[in-house]
C-alpha cells in the first residue's frame, strides 16, 4: 500500500443541492444491487452465472481496495492475496469445525482482517513507490507460499492435505437454503449489499471522518487528537475483512480452491478496477468489481486470448486518469443532480 | 498559561530556536517576527511535531514536551495551521464534527459543542455546505471553529487572516477578540498583520533568529525601536 500525498483532483462541476440522507442512500444501495441480481439470476446461468458470482466477489475486494485509495490515499497491491488469504482461513475453520456457513464467512474475514492489518504495517512508516513494491512483493510472497502448501481440502494437520492420491477431498457445502447457483448467487448478492453497508456506516462517521482528516494532512488530524495508526490500522482492517469475505464466498462457490486462482497480477486489476470504477462512491466499486471478471469472461466466451483484457484495462485507464470520479462516481453525479431536479420541481 | 524554558531546537548546524524563554499569561498573546524567525518552528515543538534538544514548556503546569500530539491535544491544546486544511470532501459541520468525535466528552456535548462553535463563526447556516464549496473566509472560520471544540485551554493560530481582505480581516479581529471570554481558553497568535497584532493581543512576543527580541504590552512592543529595525523595518 503506498501513501499518495495529494489524490488528483476532483472536476470542478455544479455540486447537486438536495441533500441525499442515509435511507435514501440505503434504499438507493439495496435498489440498485437487488434490481441488477435478480436480472442476473433470472437470465443467466452455468457459465454466466458462475462468473457475475464471482464478479461480486471481486466487487468486495475492490471495495476495500476503494476504502484505503479513496479514505487514505493508499495504494493497496495485495488485496487479491488477501482474498486467497480469507479463502484459506475459512477452508481451514469449515474443515476442522464443519459450522454455519455464515460464520465461515465471518472468520475468513476476520483472518484476513488480521493478515491484512500486518500487511499494512509497512504503510505507517514507508511512502510512495517503495512500500507499493512491498505490497506487492507481498502479495507474490502469498503466491509462492500457497502453490506450496495450497488449500485446505479435508486432510489431517494443519494443512488439511490428502497426499498425492487426492481421492479423500472434501469440498466445502454451500449454506442449505442457497445450495443450487442462482440461489448462492443470490445469497453472494446480499452479502455485497451488507458489506456496501458497512463501509458506508464506516464512512459517514468517526471513522470516515478521520480518514478524511489523515488524508488532508497528518500534522493536522493528530491536531484534532487524531490517532493515526489506530485509524490506519483500522482501515486496513475493514479492506482485509472485505477481501476475506470474497474468499470465503469464492470458497464456498467453488467448494475449494487452487493456488494458482491467486495470481500477483490480479491485485493489480483490482486496482485498476478501482480507478476505472471510481473510488470516492460504492458504485464505482461494484461497477468496478464485475468489470474486472466480466471482460475476461467475455473475452473467454467469446474465444479471444485472456490477455487481451489487460489490454483492454490499460486503454480504459486513459479514461480513468482524465476522469478521478470514474464511471460509478458520473453516474452518482448524474443520479444526484436529477434527483436534485426533481425535488426543486417538486418543491416548486 | 504557556511556560517555556530553555527552548532550544536544532536541525543540523541551523538552530532555529535557540534557550528561549518565554511565558504567554495574557488572553491574547501574539508571536511575531521576520520570516525564518522560528515562530511556526515554536508552534510545532509546542504541538509535539518537531522534538526540541533542550527545554522545557509548561501548559498550565503540566509538562508538554515528551507527549504525543494527541495527548496535547487532550490536555486542552489546540492549533490551526498556515495554509488552511478543511476537507473539501466533508461539510463544515462534519469539518468541526471530526475534532469532536476525539475531544468532546460524549455523542451529547460533542452535538452541544459542534453547534455553538458553528454558531460563534457564524456558519450555523452554512452547516451542509461541502467544504470545496466554502469561500476562503468562510474556510478559515471553519478552521477557528474546530479549535473550539472540547474545552480547549490554549489555542495556537498561525497566521488565521492569511489572504483575507481587509473587511474580512475586520470581522476576523472581532471574532479573535471575543474567544478568551466566551470560550475561557487563551489565544497565542501568530501573523504578519501587524495592525492586527497591536489591536489583539494585550502582550507580545518578538522572535528574531530563534531568541526572544522583546517581550511585554504589544503596544510598547510594537514601539520598540530595536523590534521595529528587525521586524518592521523603520526605526
Amino acid at each position: 500500500m503506498t501513501e499518495m500525498s495529494k489524490a488528483a483532483p476532483l472536476p470542478a462541476l455544479a455540486p447537486p443541492t438536495a441533500e441525499i440522507t442515509p435511507r435514501l442512500r440505503a434504499i438507493t444501495i439495496v435498489a440498485v444491487v437487488g434490481a441488477v441480481s435478480v436480472v442476473i439470476a433470472f437470465t443467466c446461468g452455468g457459465y454466466w452465472l458462475s462468473n457475475f458470482t464471482q464478479a461480486y466477489c471481486m466487487a468486495l475486494a475492490v471495495l476495500g481496495c476503494a476504502l484505503l485509495y479513496g479514505q487514505l490515499g493508499l495504494v493497496s497491491l495485495c488485496q487479491w492475496a488477501l482474498v486467497g488469504v480469507g479463502g484459506w482461513v475459512s477452508l481451514r475453520f469449515y474443515h476442522y469445525v464443519h459450522p454455519p456457513f455464515v460464520l465461515t464467512i465471518l472468520v475468513g474475514g476476520i483472518g484476513a482482517s488480521v493478515i491484512g492489518m500486518i500487511w499494512g504495517l509497512p504503510a505507517l512508516r514507508m511512502r510512495g513507490l517503495y512500500l507499493a513494491l512491498v505490497t506487492l512483493m507481498l502479495a507474490g510472497a502469498f503466491q509462492s507460499l500457497v502453490t506450496v502448501i495450497s488449500f485446505p481440502v479435508g486432510g489431517p494437520g494443519f494443512l488439511g492435505q490428502v497426499g498425492a492420491s487426492g481421492n479423500d477431498r472434501i469440498t466445502m457445502a454451500r449454506p442449505v437454503f442457497a445450495s443450487g447457483d442462482t440461489g448462492y448467487f443470490l445469497f453472494v448478492a446480499v452479502v455485497t449489499v451488507l458489506c456496501i453497508f458497512l463501509v458506508e456506516a464506516h464512512r459517514r462517521s468517526k471513522p470516515g471522518r478521520a480518514w478524511a482528516l489523515i488524508r488532508k494532512n497528518e500534522q493536522m488530524a493528530a491536531a484534532s487528537g487524531v490517532r493515526i495508526v489506530f485509524y490506519k490500522a483500522w482501515a486496513f482492517a475493514l479492506s482485509g475483512f472485505l477481501a476475506g469475505v470474497a474468499g470465503a464466498l469464492l470458497a464456498g462457490l467453488f467448494g475449494q480452491l487452487d493456488g494458482s486462482a491467486f495470481p500477483t497480477t490480479t491485485s493489480i486489476v483490482i486496482f485498476i478496477g478501482t480507478l476505472l470504477g471510481g473510488y470516492d462512491v460504492w458504485l464505482g466499486a461494484f461497477l468496478g468489481g464485475v468489470l474486472t471478471r466480466f471482460i475476461p469472461a467475455l473475452l473467454i466466451d467469446l474465444n479471444v486470448n485472456t490477455n487481451a483484457g489487460f489490454m483492454i484495462f490499460g486503454a480504459a485507464l486513459l479514461f480513468a486518469l482524465r476522469d478521478p470520479l470514474g464511471l460509478g462516481g458520473q453516474l452518482t453525479l448524474l443520479a444526484e443532480r436529477l434527483y436534485s431536479k426533481f425535488q426543486a420541481q417538486r418543491a416548486s | 498559561m504557556i511556560k517555556i524554558d530553555a527552548l532550544t531546537v536544532q536541525f543540523g548546524g541551523i538552530k532555529p530556536l535557540d534557550t528561549l524563554e518565554a511565558q504567554f499569561s495574557a488572553a491574547i498573546c501574539g508571536l511575531i517576527g521576520p520570516n525564518g524567525a522560528g515562530k511556526t518552528t515554536l508552534l510545532n515543538v509546542l504541538s509535539g511535531f518537531v522534538k526540541p534538544l533542550e527545554g522545557s514548556i509548561l501548559l498550565n503546569d503540566a509538562a508538554l514536551l515528551g507527549l504525543s500530539p494527541q495527548r496535547r491535544v487532550s490536555l486542552g491544546l489546540r492549533r490551526t495551521f498556515q495554509q488552511e486544511l478543511v476537507v473539501d470532501e466533508l461539510t463544515a459541520m462534519e469539518n468541526i464534527q471530526a475534532i469532536a468525535d476525539h475531544v468532546s466528552a460524549d455523542h451529547a456535548s460533542a452535538r452541544r459543542e459542534v453547534a455553538a462553535a458553528l454558531d460563534f463563526v457564524g456558519l450555523s447556516a452554512r452547516r451542509s455546505v461541502l467544504g470545496r464549496q466554502l469561500n476562503l473566509f468562510d474556510r478559515r472560520m471553519v478552521e477557528i471553529g474546530k479549535t473550539l471544540i472540547g474545552r480547549p485551554k490554549v489555542i495556537l493560530m498561525d497566521e488565521p487572516g492569511a489572504g483575507l481582505n481587509e473587511v474580512e480581516t475586520e470581522q476576523l479581529r472581532r471574532l479573535l477578540i471575543q474567544i478568551p471570554s466566551v470560550f475561557d481558553t487563551q489565544l497565542v497568535l501568530i501573523d504578519h498583520d501587524a495592525d492586527l497584532i497591536a489591536s489583539v493581543c494585550v502582550e507580545t512576543l518578538v522572535l528574531d533568529f530563534g531568541k526572544r527580541l522583546a517581550m511585554g504590552p504589544t503596544r510598547a512592543v510594537l514601539d520598540d525601536p530595536v523590534v521595529r529595525r528587525a521586524y518592521l523595518g523603520r526605526e
